[in-house]
């Protein structure tokens, strides 16, 4: 089977000045290549921790996490971290937004890396606002563009961290699906963290639901949909179905 | 892009209300000069007032056309002008530098918290024996006490700009592999930018408040030393002419920053 990304036995405490707190205990599950998978869980139950350990930013306290077999690093190159709000910085244009990673990582000279990013931006319906100001876009634009920013890199696995919760609710529902549209066509492999059941829904091949803390994985669910858009799948047939057997798992 | 004629009138009735509303309020700010000056000068020439203690206009101006004929005035000026201009920038960019160094590392905040604390509450001026003792007397003399007005609050303002820094935003850079080099200059100073512009303009205010300080201490020449000496040999006219001269100055200097806003509203 095709374990692209796998969590072994994984734990996590943290250290607060009153006392120690376990955040994560034996976390198990996999994700496969190219598959969109949501993580799930009451508030506070160390989802975004989770993301952290995933993105490098955290150590483990016990077990792994294995990316294509191999053991995820401080700084790992292959992970775009995609945040609650999209951190666009005021003072760049949306060109200069997009390419700060290159310039991060030094390779804003990389005539390739400059073309992929000028491609993305023309495939997305952004060109025309290579040379606005974050503030002149609305906060849907703004969105799509932070993911530019991340997909630029060309990260093989893409975590999102509430990526949509700052958005009112008309424009979640489009940019959630322009946002999955734009993951599925760069086949990337994307972990999605919320706490909002239809949007975990409509947008993974796969719900992870976890445990109040110490986290630890209460159930898998593969999802089989009609539907091929987060939109239409909100309108599948069983999609209520789905909705009641994670709530009832949450709850 | 709309054109400007696809507008309604209700629009062009809207920039003209701006525009009347712009030339009253310059109107009403002529008016309160000008009758501020006219009574100043009314009162003194009627004996209300004695000149003698409360100068007026046209003795300000007489008194400024032959301090600058003599040209004695351009020293003056020119002496507290330099004074203030490498007082304020020598503050302003020490102090950033601290502020940087500081934002770096986060023991040394730690550490030197208290101290910061207590020199800024503390009056500079009480300083400023010493620093005649240590600079000698002079313009010397006169920067340090500017730099030392206005570094203390660049450092505590700057700092407080830099590590009210959104750690999400941090936490995208280090998620891009960013060094703390790249982090400082690329996301740090840039969204600091707006703090920064409003140390200039409390810095330009501060560091006249430094040199006048400054020149009342000890020196030969420079605005603070013809205010001092004018009240000395009982001229109110010089101090008068000397107040109305900082002002200017002080103004024109306030003018020079403001495009730098301008510029980063804009942009």
């Amino acid at each position: 089977m095709d374990k692209f990304l796998q969590y072994e036995n994984l734990s996590y405490f943290y250290q607060t000045k009153e006392s120690e707190i376990h955040a994560l205990d034996n976390v198990n599950f996999f994700v496969k290549r190219n598959s969109f998978s949501s993580l799930v869980g009451p508030s506070g139950c160390g989802k975004t921790t989770m993301l952290s350990l995933t993105a490098g930013l955290l150590e483990p306290s016990g077990g792994q996490i294995l990316l294509e077999g191999k053991k995820i690093e401080k700084n790992d190159g292959r992970i775009g971290y995609m945040f609650q709000r999209d951190h666009l910085f005021e003072w760049r244009t949306i060109w200069q937004n997009i390419i700060l990673g290159l310039q991060i990582q030094k390779k804003h000279k990389d005539e390739k890396a400059l073309a992929f990013a000028e491609e993305l931006l023309k495939k997305y319906d952004l060109y025309n606002f290579k040379n606005k100001k974050p503030r002149q876009l609305s906060g849907g634009m703004r969105q799509r563009v932070a993911l530019i920013r991340t997909l630029v890199l060309n990260p093989s696995l893409l975590l999102l961290d509430e990526p949509f919760s700052a958005l009112d609710f008309q424009t979640r529902l489009n940019v959630c699906d322009d946002v999955y549209q734009i993951i599925k066509s760069e086949e990337k492999t994307a972990l999605l963290v919320t706490h909002d059941i239809s949007e975990a829904l409509s947008m993974s091949d796969k719900i992870i639901i976890l445990s109040p803390r110490p986290a630890t994985v209460k159930k898998q669910i593969e999802l089989d949909f009609e539907g091929s858009t987060p939109l239409k799948k909100r309108e599948a047939e069983n999609f209520g179905k789905y909705f009641e057997l994670i709530w009832r798992n949450l709850s | 892009m709309k054109n400007k004629t696809s507008y309604s009138k209700a629009h062009a009735k809207y920039l003209k209300k701006l525009k009347t509303d712009k030339t009253i309020v310059i109107f009403w700010r002529v008016v309160v000069i000008a009758l501020f000056l006219g009574l100043w000068q009314l009162l003194a020439d009627t004996g209300i007032i004695d000149p003698f203690f409360f100068s007026s206009p046209s003795r300000i101006f007489e008194t400024i056309f032959s301090l600058a004929s003599s040209g004695n005035l351009f020293i003056h000026i020119w002496t507290s002008l330099y004074e203030t201009i490498i007082g304020f920038v020598l503050a302003t960019l020490i102090g950033v530098f601290l502020a940087i160094l500081l934002w770096w590392s986060e023991r040394a905040r730690k550490v030197m918290e208290p101290y910061l604390i207590v020199l800024n509450s503390l009056p500079k001026i009480a300083l400023g024996p010493m620093i005649i003792l240590w600079v000698g007397s002079g313009p010397g003399a006169t920067i340090v006490m500017c730099v030392l007005i206005c570094i203390i609050i660049t450092i505590i303002s700057m700092l407080n700009a830099f590590v009210s820094c959104d750690h999400d935003k941090i936490l995208l850079m280090k998620s891009m592999h960013a060094s703390k080099f790249q982090i400082l200059f690329k996301l740090v100073l840039p969204n600091a930018l707006p703090e920064f512009i409003s140390v200039l303009k409390i810095n330009v205010g501060m560091s006249w408040v430094g040199t006048i300080m400054g020149e009342y201490l000890s020196s030969r020449a420079g605005l603070g030393y013809l205010i001092n000496y004018g009240s000395q040999v009982l001229q109110l006219d010089i101090v008068m002419a000397s107040i109305v001269i900082l002002c200017l100055l002080a103004g024109g200097m306030y003018a020079l920053v403001l495009p730098f806003e301008k510029k980063y509203k804009k942009g």
